[in-house]
């Protein structure tokens, strides 16, 4: 079958969504340029990725017609995904064994997309449980669990509000870093339980930046050593914008 | 050692990472398995730490350990390996140390250079900041590693084109 332009055109446009999807939903590099590859294999085509944090560019060759269309595309800014990186990874091995269609992918992807979250208050309060399993793990006790898991829960709450409202996503994170200390250092203050600074630490600890971590590293001894570099800085940047909440809440109740 | 201790750790970090496993939105078919695996890596760390093993080595270890479970897991529940590896590994993070490093910074910027605690603090802030970065490495290593050993994937590309040649 010979390929139209258009049909080039419908696959650039496809695998560059792919590629921005799984970038943006917390894939390593190698990751991204591995599925775009498997995909446009299967679908008969040449390509060259250029992948950077916020951006692909990627060139489609077909080489029958000896035609090629190259473009780039912004990766969108919405956060963590793993349903959808393995959605798609899912798709890209069904695309090699059943012969997808470029329709058909585009309309899994929407698929995917469309998949709901864990309900609000599911999110809200495993993730609080996951702060009192901190303040656990560093020792505490009865009291400070019920602390770290208050603290964690608002903290969350007044990340996700601040998202909504479209804040700058390191702001939002020292919003919610401020919350949850203001609440775990108020207990310092007051002196609840044996050793309230335990649940101090562990109350901001639901924002450390693990995926930016590990996909620096994953990406730096992959070879993509500059993707690992800028997402190292956007896991370091997280990082400070949380220890600026805890150091605010400190200030303010002088502990 | 006080197994009943270790136990009750490894309980924990199972809900440690199951917390992050829902915030990053994984498929529900994974979250048991990334509960038992953050509890493994868990024990791990903590069993080896009770044998006064260097906290960055025992990190390393329990990282490892998730590191190859998640390769066996992602081959049996058809989702990629971060899926598993990352929010099983969030539990082993040093929050304490980067938190007592970060106090020991502010501590640092209060207190005159010359007098005699400045060189205590300077010297526990080091001490606390260097573990935390250390192990942060030995966590992602421990992870990625893994993942980059048993990557079948790029084995299989050579072996297609190789195919195609043939034709």
């Amino acid at each position: 079958m010979i390929k139209t332009l258009k049909d080039i055109r419908e696959a650039e446009a496809m695998l560059l969504n792919v590629g921005t999807l799984l970038m943006s939903s917390g894939a390593s590099t190698g990751r991204v340029r591995t599925t775009v590859n498997r995909i446009a294999d299967a679908l008969g085509y040449n390509i060259e990725l250029l992948i950077t944090n916020r951006s692909l560019m990627l060139k489609v060759i077909d080489e029958e017609s000896d035609r090629f269309i190259a473009s780039l595309k912004r990766t969108s800014p919405h956060g963590v995904n793993f349903r959808i990186v393995s959605g798609i990874s899912r798709m890209s091995w069904k695309v090699i064994e059943e012969n997808w269609s470029i329709p058909q992918i585009n309309r899994e992807i929407e698929r995917l997309v469309a998949l709901p979250h864990y309900p609000r208050l599911v999110i809200l309060s495993s993730v609080a449980l996951a702060g009192s399993s901190f303040c656990a793990l560093f020792g505490g006790k009865g009291i400070e669990l019920v602390v770290a898991f208050v603290a964690t829960f608002f903290g969350l709450f007044i990340r996700q509000e601040s998202l909504k409202k479209r804040f700058n996503p390191f702001v939002s994170i020292f919003f919610a870093s401020f919350a949850a200390s203001l609440l775990s250092g108020l207990s310092v203050k007051l002196g609840v339980g044996k050793s309230p600074d335990l649940a101090f630490a562990a109350s901001v600890l639901f924002l450390i930046p693990g995926v930016p971590l590990i996909n620096s590293f994953t990406d730096m001894i992959d070879g993509n050593i500059l993707n690992g570099i800028v997402r190292g800085i956007h896991g370091l940047i997280i990082a400070f914008a949380i220890a600026l909440g805890l150091l605010c809440a400190k200030f303010l109740f002088n502990i | 050692m006080d197994f009943i201790n270790i136990l009750e750790k490894g309980f924990w970090a199972g809900f440690a990472a199951l917390g992050f496993a829902i915030l990053f939105n994984v498929p529900q078919r994974t979250l048991l398995i990334i509960w038992a695996m953050g509890a493994l890596g868990g024990l791990l760390k903590f069993l080896l730490l009770g044998v006064e093993v260097n906290i960055v080595l025992a990190s390393l270890a329990g990282a490892s350990l998730i590191g190859v479970l998640s390769v066996y897991a992602a081959h049996n529940k058809h989702a990629p390996p971060l899926v598993f590896s990352i929010p099983s590994v969030i539990p082993m993070v040093p929050g304490a140390f980067a938190y007592r490093m970060m106090l020991g910074c502010m501590e640092l910027i209060g207190t005159s250079s010359n007098s005699e605690t400045y060189l205590k603090t300077l010297a526990e802030t080091t001490n606390n900041g260097l573990k935390a970065i250390f192990i942060l490495i030995a966590l992602s290593a421990g992870v990625a590693i893994p993942m980059l050993v048993t990557r079948k994937d790029t084995f299989k590309r050579i072996k297609s084109s190789e195919e195609q040649e043939d034709q």
